[in-house]
């Protein structure tokens, strides 16, 4: 009994910075956000507050700021999620294969990854730049010279392929993990059974990397849907509201209008987005287990 | 002057119906080798862990050197434990594991120099002082474990499976320095193992657990001489004792298959009274000499042999009789082949009687 | 057994991929030649392969970044970001390390229930929570002070699960041992548990160093005003003035690009590592 209660002890006090961190930091403010979403809080006059009820949810929606940046942020998803995973998938599978520089070929293309949004998004201005090196490069290939970030039409492609650029190397070593985790004698067994490497890929990588796609393909939806800086220093959310994004909007409203009781909204809306998408990847990935199930159970 | 002392000492889990151990009672002298024996989940290695201050005790006494020990802290209970997969700091090498509890006891550093150089030298680790131990043999880890406990000084050392991952040369190797440390030493120890033989080979008493009850408590040839019941006979001994379901008639033993024994008359003594009981004979008490043939000429018997081990210093014979899959131990000049058919005698002075319900030792 | 094609299958693509990584990495190629060149030189070389080499070793070789270092209080940024990066490391790893132990391997209250909202947390994206922070550090009067930075940034779900995730599976009777040592279980922790968790210790510290090297809101919206800048924040004042040349700005970017590179091809292994532990967590 007496070790018992110093256990209990002990776990409080080993555990307590991190929960009055937590707290602080991390629950008050999801309270928060949740009790402000039904209130006009405008920070720089917080005396007059009130409860406005469901206002902020229908105003928010009514808000054509707001229904261009959440269109605009669904456009960068579904660019980005595509490309990226599939890409990444790729690369990994390539990179797999390859029996020379191996080493290389993981730093290389894991190199943007550690380089900051800021930097990153620097750089592209350069890149993009009207007279830069990239329409440089498309000159030589006969392309004439494109506006990019300059134009409404082309400034949200052209991040969401930076966004690509620089995010792909993460999932490729997720990848490259879960390839190098499966068990090469399924390999060796088709070899015996005579498949070729389209029927290997189908039939053993996919199935054994499926959990690790449902994963990857919705960690990048996540990012997709949390795009913000890349905008916000190269663009400002411009060429006309063209790559101004969900989150954009929060952090505007929030820390440049101080709006907050209208920002909170937006936020709780946003969470409830990303924690749907959370909810399938649990219920994708689960499934498979359950059928996995029922299988064995019809054999038997 | 018993310097431990476990009285009604209880042990049940949260969320078990049942006891893990029940009542245990045991008084352990000053300077004895004490060894706790039985099958896996009997209970032993629980107790030791309530002696060490590890798992609480439910309800019962323990005390050492006559102070009661339930609520102290394992650190000052004055014991010092070697644990069976010999939990070394492995970031520290050998000199800094075997000082660990030294330093934090603000023990005078020449001191600590002093007994390690000690410990380092009676356990022959000089060379790999400075070592980590992932860069040690499994014996090698063992010596460290030992030496980590052996520096502390304390009157009573607890050893839980020390050698069950050593393999057999080692084990055998160490269970004879393990005892002359004992000896040299002069402390208390309390031995926990699964292995039978390195529980008669080294303690002075032996602990024979099962289900959380302990069987029988005493010197090594008691228990194999004397057990007290059927499991005890059965644990204590290898191989293991044969036992036959007989029917008593007089002074006739009559086995299953409607073979029958002529008792002596002090046996049947004994099972006066009885109809059914268990017979136990070891397997050196199965004789095949013409000369224990002769004496015991009308308690002859006959079996085919079906199977032999070659031990090289004596055989075992393997034969069914009774119904019962048998085995005697003979003599490496007694050499038998399997299919030949042999005669034998149980010597009637050496056979143990339990009871057939209780399984208890019919004296 | 590999067979003739298959071996010179393997050249063929080892070229392609070659192509293609030259071709994936040319932006950094680009910044890192011409943060040597004048801006003249930029532009004349653009539509030359020599936009990808450097210029020729002469007097005006680091003439960008002896301006950035003289110019401008950058140095002082990252220097800044260094000290901010080494103090989260060590109380990150205290805080949740501490946490991870408790949820590993101590038996207190609701530990199964605390340890499922540790990783609900894990989903919580920061940038929605990000206003209140700053409304609250703004009333504890923290605003562009290096406490009022750090505080939020401490303890991170992602982290203690993590190190629960390790300390699960150290031996308990390393514990006992200890115990009988006369080790408390603090001094435990600090001397036996991150010990004997290296790896995982370097992964975190890693991370924490990489997250607050290259984080931009948080520090945009906390530090109002000069000294304490990190180098993030002052990369982007930097650039974004009017008279910064582009040679300078390759030149900021490339400097605030070193550290994390150094850092990853030292650390590869524990980055890696962290990467696909965020990948197996699921699968």
């Amino acid at each position: 009994m007496k070790k018992k209660k110093s256990d209990s002890l002990l776990g409080m006090a080993f555990f307590g910075p991190a929960l009055v961190l937590l707290t602080i930091f991390l629950f008050l403010p999801m309270v928060l956000t949740l009790v402000f979403s039904f209130t006009d809080f405008f920070a720089l006059n917080p005396s007059l507050t009130h409860f406005t009820g469901l206002e902020n949810y229908f105003q928010i929606f009514k808000d054509e700021d707001f229904r261009q940046a959440f269109f605009n942020t669904v456009q960068f998803v579904i660019i980005i999620v595509p490309l990226q995973g599939l890409g990444a998938l790729g690369l990994a599978m390539l990179i797999n294969k390859v029996s020379h520089c191996k080493k290389y070929f993981k730093v290389a293309f894991f190199v943007p990854v550690v380089m900051s949004l800021a930097v990153v998004s620097t750089l592209w201005i350069q890149i993009y730049s009207p007279e830069g090196i990239l329409n440089a490069i498309l000159g030589v290939f006969g392309v004439s010279a494109q506006p990019f970030i300059n134009s409404a039409s082309q400034a949200l492609p052209s991040i969401a392929i930076m966004s690509v650029w620089q995010g792909v190397g993460y999932q490729m070593i997720i990848f490259l993990g879960g390839i190098q985790a499966i068990n090469p004698a399924l390999y060796e067994a088709a070899e015996m059974d005579h498949a070729t490497p389209w029927q290997k890929f189908r039939d053993i990588t996919l199935p054994e990397l499926k959990p690790l796609c449902v994963f990857v393909f919705i960690t990048i939806t996540i990012g997709a849907f949390r795009m913000l800086v890349q905008p916000m220093v190269m663009t400002g959310g411009g060429p006309s509201h063209s790559t101004y994004t969900v989150v954009y909007d929060i952090y505007e409203t929030g820390t440049v209008n101080w709006e907050i009781g209208l920002a909170s909204t937006m936020a709780i809306v946003f969470a409830f987005f990303v924690m749907i998408l959370t909810v399938i990847q649990t219920v994708l990935t689960r499934d498979k287990e359950e059928n996995h199930g029922n299988k064995k159970a019809k054999k038997k | 002057m018993s310097y431990v002392e476990l009285k009604n000492v209880c042990k049940k889990y949260k969320g078990n119906d049942k006891n893990s151990v029940t009542d245990f009672n045991l008084q352990i002298e000053e300077k004895e080798f004490i060894a706790f024996v039985g099958p896996s989940g009997c209970g032993k290695s629980t107790t030791l862990r309530m002696i060490a201050g590890f798992e609480d005790i439910t309800s019962g006494e323990l005390l050492i050197g006559n102070n009661r020990m339930n609520e102290t802290a394992p650190a000052d209970r004055g014991i010092s434990m070697v644990f069976q997969n010999y939990a070394l700091y492995p970031h520290m090498t050998v000199e800094k594991n075997i000082s660990y509890g030294l330093k934090n006891m603000k023990v005078p550093t020449d001191e600590i120099k002093k007994k390690v150089d000690w410990a380092v030298q009676i356990l022959g680790l000089e060379e790999y002082r400075y070592r980590k131990p992932k860069n040690l043999s499994g014996g090698q880890r063992q010596r460290v474990a030992l030496g980590r406990a052996i520096v502390k000084n304390q009157k009573l050392f607890l050893m839980d499976e020390p050698l069950s991952n050593l393999d057999a040369k080692l084990r055998v190797s160490m269970r004879n320095e393990i005892s002359k440390l004992h000896r040299s030493l002069g402390s208390t120890t309390i031995y926990v193992t699964h292995d039978q033989v390195e529980a008669m080979t080294m303690a002075d008493r032996i602990v024979i657990m099962k289900d959380g009850v302990v069987q029988q408590v005493g010197k090594p040839m008691d228990l194999y001489e004397h057990p007290v019941n059927k499991f005890v006979a059965g644990f204590i001994g290898s191989p293991q004792m044969n036992f036959y379901d007989v029917t008593i008639k007089g002074n006739d033993m009559v086995f299953m298959d409607g073979k029958a024994f002529r008792l002596p008359d002090s046996v049947g003594e004994r099972l006066k009274g009885r109809e059914h009981v268990i017979m136990g004979i070891r397997g050196e008490d199965i004789k095949f000499d013409s000369s224990n043939l002769d004496i015991y000429a009308d308690g002859r018997q006959k079996a085919v042999i079906d199977n032999t081990e070659i031990m090289g210093n004596e055989n075992n014979l393997y034969f069914e009789f009774g119904g019962i899959a048998s085995v005697a131990r003979v003599s490496k000049y007694e050499v038998s082949q399997v299919g030949d058919e042999v005669e034998f005698v149980f010597m009637p002075h050496k056979m143990h009687f339990f009871d057939v319900e209780t399984e208890q030792a019919i004296v | 057994m590999v067979t003739k094609k298959q071996r010179r299958n393997n050249w063929i693509l080892t070229v392609v991929l070659l192509i293609v990584s030259l071709f994936f990495l040319f932006p950094v190629i680009w910044m890192l030649a011409n943060s040597f060149k004048p801006d003249a030189a930029i532009t004349a070389d653009m539509n030359s392969l020599r936009a990808f080499v450097p210029p020729a070793l002469n007097g005006s070789f680091l003439d960008n970044y002896i301006s950035v270092i003289t110019n401008t209080s950058f140095i002082k940024y990252m220097c800044n970001t260094l000290c901010y990066a080494v103090i989260l490391i060590v109380l990150g790893v205290v805080v949740n390390g501490l946490a991870g132990y408790a949820l590993a391997k101590i038996r207190f209250p609701f530990r199964e229930r605390w340890l499922m909202i540790i990783m609900l947390l894990m989903i919580v994206p920061m940038e929605t929570i990000i206003t209140i922070h700053f409304l609250i550090i703004a009333k504890l009067g923290l605003l562009n002070t290096i406490i009022g930075y750090i505080l939020p940034m401490v303890v991170n779900p992602f982290n203690i699960f993590l190190f629960r995730q390790v300390f699960v599976s150290l031996p308990d009777d390393v514990y006992e041992a200890a115990q009988l040592d006369h080790c408390g279980p603090l001094k435990y922790f600090f001397t036996m548990v991150l010990p004997m968790s290296k790896s995982v210790v370097a992964t975190v510290s890693v991370f924490t160093f990489l997250n607050v090297w290259n984080d931009y809101l948080w520090p945009s919206l906390v530090f109002t005003s000069g000294d304490l800048l990190t180098a993030q924040i002052g990369l982007n004042a930097i650039t974004s003035n009017e008279n910064t040349t582009t040679g300078q700005t390759l030149a900021v970017i490339t400097m605030v690009t070193i550290p994390v590179i150094i850092i990853y091809s030292f650390f590869s292994k524990q980055i890696v590592e962290g990467v696909v532990s965020t990948g197996s967590k699921e699968g």
